[in-house]
């Protein structure tokens, strides 16, 4: 399951499958460079063996070099290889200050602001809204609308990270104490995911995120459902799994919005269960791994933050349903 | 060695020997100072096995108390100072100074300095204000803040201790940790500080 | 390097060099901090020098509304208006060099004693910090009887700042006050008998109370402290007979829970709106946000209005709370019947550096434009002396009277306060030359005003802080700050001033410069005579008029207390007041705090770090009379 979760993951992936303008520029820059750079290779080989082939058929014919025909011929030769490098050179600057230029602004277009907070080793994703009543934060998993611009604001909590999601756009550092801003569009919608991209401790393979390109409907559906508190259940389960996750050590780092819980050291768990991943999109977002990551979070991603977590087995089971209750 | 045409004379190769085997020791003993123990769960202290006063009717017993399993290591030591701010540690007691808690890095202790005695304050908490953190911190966790605690009165070795904090905290030449147990009387004006 | 700069805000400036007639004699520190500015070479600021001692008598001069002096002293502000004015002029300019301690009382607790002695029916009341003993005395100073309330021990850790209380209240022969853990208890004044306690706040949550009670109608205002660890302000109303809790008005939260209705009406478009005390916060973080009431509730008994603010938004760090954050930091006209608001004016919207709204704000009548209005002034802690309309929340005018590099300047037009861009503390990045530093231009010591001078005397602090911000975590009971604060001494080196403001001219008239920041409350007499203390120990006589200093006596502890006066049954006027050092300035030598570490006590510490050799701790009640 979690092979073929991999799988798919990397398959949205891929610089080479845009799927919004920035992405595509990027993709084309790259394509046209690819293009270019493989017609010098084949060109410079083609040169190369056209070049030895003759030197040894004059070797067999027993030609001698006519050492005065020789040098001005070198001198061409080594006159256009130099001038068609610069040509090569001078195009491949221009295009790629252009595409530059084409990325740069931020979109007149009101875009959609979202702060990403890195951490080790995850990301924290806060919702501007024009109200701060309407502000709310979720944890490695960017939804955004289709069509529409995204302007990031762009921070850290620790050390330098680098936010990159390939289909998407080029990558961007995260610098402790400096903002930064980066922007996309998604035209296509999908899930897209992305990855830290700038080593930043034990688990930097194991910081990703996934992008939840969507239709505005239910972008905005999705949208009122995070900024809703923490539902609370009936159900007398998790009830039970309430109170064992406030009153042990899970409230010490985690924040539940509508409870007691509001320590932003780990990420929000206000809406857990509408996520597809857990621990920085390392598992799949189920009840087994879910269990795995809370007993033995050490073995999964040595190093990181969470610690091992003795609990009761009743009482893992209550928390269990109480995190997955949390929709 | 054995490529080169000519061997070296037998005092050269003593000394590299020497040499060689200094460096051995060094990297060893850097590699506890640098082990990573992410797995493991030291013990928790019993609270009937740690004493807080030194006092004793009769015959005194044997009051020795045993290191910290992390004072020595400096990955857990960094780990409790991360932990000493998340878990709102220096809400209280700022960054050793003290505040609404007392402060942590001069020799006065209440209850004691001993890892286990440290360990037992948090676990417990104490009736003048010191919350019990019991079921709160996970026992490697506490242990780490022990270790850090200590660090902060220089009880550990050295080598473990942060060299420099990366917040505003100390005023210039007590800049760094390592200086905790130098009393400082006079002060440099912050004006003089560093950016 | 730019803290030395000899910037003076506009209107000080203006104060400065106005005609200076007569010098005030300055206590500056003998160049502790300020060394620090010199050894650079650069120049002191200037010095503050006496302006006009007085308004001219044909000018217009404010003036407040006197009760008949009884002699007594029932509540730590004297009277409803929060004057701190005794009409009792045996003491004058001219004796009082003669003033000697008649007797002293040891309070057995060495912690900062914010609290004053209350006197009332020829009995003087007095209340420790915790544990709370209350002491009755007669007036010679042998006990009568004591009260213990036994408060739980686990309450001072979470106290932020110093476990200090600010007194008892005296009313309808009971003597009413707070205790750290939270109970409200009325005593029998004359028996000591318990009479009721009531339990009105959980330590589990952070919550403590440290405020004076105030009685108006027969019921007693309260209001928890916990603006450090997310505790949700609300100020409640008990009844003085039964104790029973009438009505709470939470400081956050929805209309409903402010108490804001029908009667409401904020006089700026930017303090209306349906419930902004919920829509002006992320999610539900109102609930965690501060605004506590432990500061000073006047009265105005011709309007039935009780004026308070609230204090500063949880946590410090203002990254972690976008919105205004209402209402904290607010100014509240409440009716004291019901609890309905009648107007507010949030004073530091968005707070961003610890300015609490807490301060006293007393009730005097102005002359304005050619009318005399019903007005409140109150020094803030975010440095400005404002003049507001207290029956409309108008803001008449809103001067500097310390060095301010926060904010521009008060927008009276539309009641907004200019941030200063840059001052804003960051995540992550140290913001220096923040004035006034978070204890603000004045913190909860009280100021009082003489109608005979129409001075307002304010007792305050000089600093400046550099401030860092970290991320803070909300745990239920611990601290929610998420701030590195390293304090220093403002311009000029000293750290307290005690400045006479003359409210119709909004500008100093006088000013005492001191080492330390005048962390004790003020009080004035017909005899035109100022009284305060200093954190090394001296309680002073100034004279009302001109600032001149007129007698000094050096007791055993650094004085925070509110100096009181009363006439003893000998007929002879009496002094008293409690020397005992401590409180958030005082926690260095209270609480034993490590000055290396320059963010102790908040970031206090580190302005106070030669407080240790200047005084120890202590707890004696002084009482001076002459001879």
């Amino acid at each position: 399951m979690m092979l073929v979760d991999g799988l798919r993951g990397a398959l949205n992936q891929s610089a080479l499958e845009p799927a919004g303008p920035q992405a595509a520029t990027v993709a084309h820059l790259w394509w046209f460079a690819f293009i270019v750079a493989s017609a010098v290779y084949l060109a410079t080989m083609g040169a190369l063996w056209w070049a030895a082939r003759r030197a040894r058929r004059r070797e067999e014919r027993g030609e001698v070099l006519d050492e005065a025909l020789a040098e001005p011929r070198m001198t061409r030769g080594v006159t256009w290889a130099t001038a068609a490098t610069i040509v090569i050179l001078l195009v491949f600057l221009v295009t790629d200050l252009s595409v530059g230029r084409t990325l740069s602004p931020v979109p007149s277009k009101r875009p959609l602001t979202i702060e990403v907070t890195g951490h080790q080793w995850w990301w924290e994703v806060a919702y501007a809204d024009t109200s701060p009543h309407g502000r709310f934060t979720t944890a490695n998993e960017i939804h955004v609308p289709t069509g529409r611009p995204v302007l990031f604001v762009l921070n850290s909590q620790d050390v330098i990270h680098s936010i990159w999601v390939p289909n998407l756009a080029g990558k961007k550092d995260l610098i402790p104490g400096y903002t930064q801003s980066w922007w996309f569009q998604a035209d296509t919608a999908g899930l897209y995911r992305g990855q830290c991209a700038e080593f930043c401790g034990l688990q930097h393979a194991k910081m990703a995120f996934q992008v939840v390109a969507e239709s505005p409907d239910r972008f905005a559906r999705w949208v009122s459902l995070q900024q809703q508190p923490a539902m609370s259940s009936t159900d007398s389960t998790a009830s039970r799994g309430r109170e064992v996750f406030l009153t042990g050590p899970c409230a010490m780092c985690h924040s539940i919005e509508g409870t007691s819980a509001g320590s932003h050291a780990g990420p929000d768990l206000t809406h857990l269960a509408s996520r597809r991943t857990i621990a920085a999109g390392t598992l799949p977002n189920t009840r087994g791994a879910l269990a795995g990551w809370i007993v033995d979070p050490q073995r999964i991603k040595p190093g990181a933050n969470m610690p091992p977590n003795q609990l009761e087995p009743k009482d893992l089971d209550a928390l269990l349903t109480y995190l997955q209750s949390l929709k | 060695m054995r490529t080169t045409p000519t061997a070296p004379r037998p005092a050269v190769r003593r000394l590299a020997f020497g040499i060689g085997t200094i460096a051995l020791l060094a990297t060893l003993a850097a590699c506890n100072r640098e082990q990573r123990r992410f797995r493991e769960s030291p013990p928790s202290t019993s609270p009937s096995a740690v004493r807080v006063s030194a006092l004793q009717p009769g015959t005194v017993q044997d009051t020795a108390h045993a290191p910290g399993p992390y004072d020595d290591v400096a990955y857990h030591v960094s780990e409790g100072q991360r932990l000493f701010g998340w878990y709102n540690c220096a809400g209280c007691h700022a960054n050793g100074g003290g505040g609404m808690g007392p402060p942590l890095m001069d020799e006065k202790w209440i209850y004691g300095s001993a890892p286990e005695q440290i360990f037992n304050t948090i676990v417990q908490g104490r009736p003048n204000g010191m919350p019990s953190f019991a079921g709160k911190i996970p026992t490697p966790q506490v242990w780490e803040l022990v270790a850090y605690v200590r660090s902060l009165s220089a009880q550990n070795s050295t080598g473990a201790r942060s060299a420099r904090s990366d917040h505003m905290m100390m005023y210039p030449g007590s800049g760094s940790l390592q200086d905790a147990t130098t009393p400082v009387k006079s002060f440099h004006p912050p004006a003089a500080e560093m950016p | 390097m730019a803290r030395c700069r000899p910037v003076v805000s506009r209107r000080s400036v203006r104060a400065v060099t106005s005609v200076a007639r007569i010098r005030v004699v300055v206590t500056v520190a003998a160049g502790v901090l300020a060394g620090a500015c010199t050894r650079e070479g650069k120049p002191e600021p200037p010095r503050r020098e006496a302006a006009s001692a007085l308004p001219p008598s044909a000018a217009p001069r404010a003036s407040a509304v006197l009760d008949a002096e009884d002699g007594q002293w029932t509540m730590p502000m004297k009277s409803y208006n929060g004057i701190r004015y005794s009409q009792l002029a045996q003491i004058t300019a001219a004796n009082v060099k003669d003033l000697r301690p008649a007797w002293t009382f040891s309070m057995s607790v060495l912690r900062g004693h914010e609290e004053p002695p209350i006197v009332a029916n020829n009995t003087m009341y007095v209340l420790t910090p915790f544990p709370n003993i209350l002491y009755a005395l007669d007036l010679d100073g042998n006990k009568k009887w004591q009260y213990e309330p036994n408060p739980q021990a686990e309450a001072q850790g979470v106290a932020c700042c110093d476990v200090v209380n600010r007194g008892p209240s005296f009313a309808d022969g009971k003597i009413v006050f707070n205790t750290l853990d939270n109970h409200v208890v009325a005593v029998d004044a004359a028996s000591g008998k318990e009479v009721w306690k009531t339990k009105v706040g959980d330590i589990n949550i952070g919550e403590t109370m440290t405020m004076a009670p105030l009685v108006v109608n027969g019921k007693v205002l309260v209001g928890n402290s916990g603006g450090e660890m997310g505790v949700r302000g609300w100020l409640k109303a008990l009844d003085l007979a039964s104790g029973r809790v009438l009505w709470t008005a939470y400081s956050t939260g929805p209309d409903s829970d402010v108490k804001i209705g029908a009667r409401f009406k904020a006089f700026y478009p930017k303090d209306r709106g349906k419930d902004l005390g919920v829509n002006t916060w992320q999610g539900e973080q109102w609930k965690i946000g501060g605004g506590n009431v432990w500061g000073w509730v006047t009265y105005d008994p011709a309007a039935n209005l009780v004026y308070y603010g609230t204090a500063n938004p949880g946590p410090w760090n203002p990254d972690q709370r976008p919105g205004d954050n209402k209402w904290t930091s607010t100014l509240f006209a409440r009716d004291p019947n019901t609890g309905e608001a009648v107007w507010a004016y949030q004073l530091s919207p968005h707070d961003l550096h610890d300015y609490d709204g807490v301060n006293e704000s007393v009730l005097i009548d102005v002359p304005w434009k050619g009318q005399t209005r019903k007005a409140l002034i109150r020094a803030d802690r975010n440095g400005y002396v404002y003049l507001i309309d207290r029956t409309t929340g108008e803001v008449l005018s809103a001067e500097p009277f310390v060095y301010i590099t926060t904010s521009r300047r008060v927008n009276v037009s539309n009641g907004s306060l200019e941030y200063v861009p840059g001052k804003k503390p960051q995540i992550g990045e140290v913001v220096r030359e923040i004035c006034p530093a978070s204890p603000g231009g004045k913190d909860w010591q009280p100021s009082s005003f003489s109608p005979r001078t129409g001075l307002l005397y304010i007792p305050h602090q000089n600093l400046c802080e550099d401030e860092e911000g970290v991320e803070a975590n909300y745990i239920a009971g611990t601290p929610y700050v998420g701030m590195n604060v390293r304090m220093y001494a403002g311009p000029g080196g000293h750290r307290g001033e005690l400045t006479a403001w003359d409210p119709v001219a909004a500008r100093p008239a006088w000013t005492i410069n001191e080492k330390f920041p005048v962390w004790s409350g003020t009080v004035v007499t017909a005899g035109d005579v100022v009284f305060y203390g200093t954190m090394d120990g001296w309680f002073k006589a100034v004279d009302a008029r001109t600032g001149a200093p007129l007698w000094q006596y050096r007791t055993g502890s650094g004085i925070i207390g509110q100096p009181v006066t009363y006439r003893g049954p000998d007929g002879k006027q009496y002094v008293a007041v409690v020397s005992g050092v401590g409180g958030w300035a005082g926690a260095i030598v209270a609480g034993g705090l490590d000055p290396r570490d320059s963010t102790a006590a908040l970031g206090f510490a580190a302005a106070m770090k030669d407080l240790p050799d200047a005084t120890q701790k202590g707890g004696t009640l002084y009482v001076f009379s002459l001879p």
